[in-house]
């Protein structure tokens, strides 16, 4: 126990001085710049740091910075008030949000959705790899709670996004995967069991790309169980979720 | 500190004065007077801000405790994790997932008949993805200690697993943050996880009311 206080202890130590030398430093050319107490709007401002003074950028939380002046006061300042200063090299401060740009260059998506499953209400988890700029591949996990049965459902499938470049776009997936079945519990004893299938799906879709890391998405997914029975099973999907982006 | 400065250069000048006038010493006189700029004006390396090296604290983890009240099966202790995604100064979303174990009904005590259900049927475990909304404010404790805080409300949707079957879930909740430093908060919490349910007979819907108190880190 005494080992790992001490390692902690050590970690945070060397991390804060090495930190000390590494905090990026802004100057102040506006007249002033307000420091509030806290992140978020409707905190006061305790304190004005001046035009020519270099400010240390400590850390990020949502649209707010954390700074530390040459005085060593401690403050949040918005970031519409940070993109007024100027670099070391007398540039504007520019610090990207998530843009859409940065959309178009993301190389991960996770995500969630809520939706219908043979009006049945269902909830997924995924998790996606952008390989090219239409192409990405994804893994899905979707559990769907109904009156009789639970359905668990994993896919892989991969996505084209056929027009990248617009913000509301349009994709088309493919996957493969396997669902479970499980009855009720009280449907067990009159002889119903779990039945587990090979899965085949087809989704429709469009994805709008919201704001800083956010995308929304709305799909229609249509799926395929390969029974071992005489006719397969068609089942229908309506969902929609939202995916943050890397 | 400046009039310190300012008498280190007005001596140097005076050294170099002197030095030109008396001794013709001048490319010492201008050595030292070279140095001397350096103290005022320190060639500095100064860090650019870039996305890279700004560390960012939206995502925040925690861990829960608290007393769940299982309709019909008492209550019980609930353990559980969190995990936040901070979008914006209001708005987050968060992924929940929390462990109880269900005790016996007053029909089960009282008749001292058979249980409704097995053990491993008693053991209740939940998940739910909740949007919620802040509300952010400050805390004087006294007059120069101050915390913030924060007021929240989240509504999500999820799955119960609770004797023998997943169900279904609404969770609406309520809580209150203190952030004790920038990056580590304690919370006080009330859930409601609303889901359908047919174990004691009839379906209807339940209502399972969790409480607690969390300790939450920003990364």
């Amino acid at each position: 126990m005494t080992k790992w206080i001490v390692l902690i202890g050590l970690m945070v130590s060397t991390g804060w001085v090495n930190a000390e030398d590494e905090f990026p430093e802004v100057q102040i050319v506006e007249p002033y710049i307000d420091m509030h107490t806290g992140p978020a709007r409707g905190y006061p401002v305790f304190y004005v740091a001046e035009k020519g003074e270099w400010i240390r950028v400590l850390k990020r939380r949502t649209n707010w910075f954390k700074v530390r002046t040459e005085k060593g006061k401690e403050g949040w300042v918005k970031q519409q008030d940070l993109q007024l200063t100027l670099n070391s090299k007398g540039e504007p401060v520019e610090v990207a949000d998530g843009s859409f740009e940065s959309y178009q260059s993301r190389s991960f998506e996770f995500g969630a959705s809520g939706g219908s499953l043979e009006s049945v209400p269902s909830l997924s988890a995924f998790a996606s790899w952008v390989i090219t700029e239409n192409i990405s591949t994804e893994l899905s996990y979707t559990q769907a709670l109904g009156d009789f049965s639970e359905s668990r459902l994993a896919l892989l499938s991969v996505t084209h996004t056929t027009f990248p470049e617009w913000r509301v776009s349009p994709y088309f997936r493919l996957g493969v995967g396997q669902i479970q079945t499980k009855p009720r519990a009280n449907l067990v004893q009159s002889g119903e069991e779990t039945r587990r299938n090979d899965l085949l799906a087809g989704s429709i879709g469009v994805r709008y790309y919201l704001t800083q890391n956010f995308v929304l998405r709305l799909e229609y997914q249509n799926l395929l169980a390969l029974t071992e029975r005489d006719e397969n099973e068609e089942l229908e999907e309506w969902k929609l979720g939202f995916a943050i982006f890397f | 500190m400046e009039t310190r400065i300012r008498n280190i250069f007005l001596g140097a000048a005076l050294l170099a004065l002197s030095s030109q006038v008396f001794s013709q010493q001048g490319p010492q006189a201008e050595a030292s007077a070279n140095a001397n700029q350096s103290v005022i004006e320190p060639d500095l390396q100064r860090r650019d801000i870039n996305e890279s090296n700004i560390d960012s604290e939206n995502i925040e983890i925690g861990v829960f405790v608290g007393v769940l009240s299982i309709e019909d099966f008492s209550s019980s202790t609930v353990v559980g994790a969190s995990v936040a995604y901070h979008v914006n100064e209001d708005f987050f979303v968060q992924a929940n997932y929390g462990q109880s174990e269900a005790g016996r009904t007053s029909f089960e005590i009282l008749s001292g008949g058979a249980p409704f259900l097995t053990d491993e049927e008693r053991d209740y475990s939940y998940y739910n993805l909740s949007l919620g909304y802040n509300l952010n404010g400050e805390v004087f404790l006294t007059k120069n200690l101050v915390f913030n805080s924060a007021t929240y409300f989240t509504l999500g949707a999820g799955s119960t697993d609770f004797g023998g079957d997943d169900r279904f879930t609404l969770s609406i909740g309520a809580g209150y943050k203190l952030l004790l430093t920038d990056y580590f908060a304690v919370h006080v919490g009330l859930k409601d996880h609303i889901f359908n349910s047919e174990i004691i007979g009839e379906e209807k819907s339940t209502h399972n009311i969790e409480y607690g108190i969390g300790a939450t880190f920003f990364f």
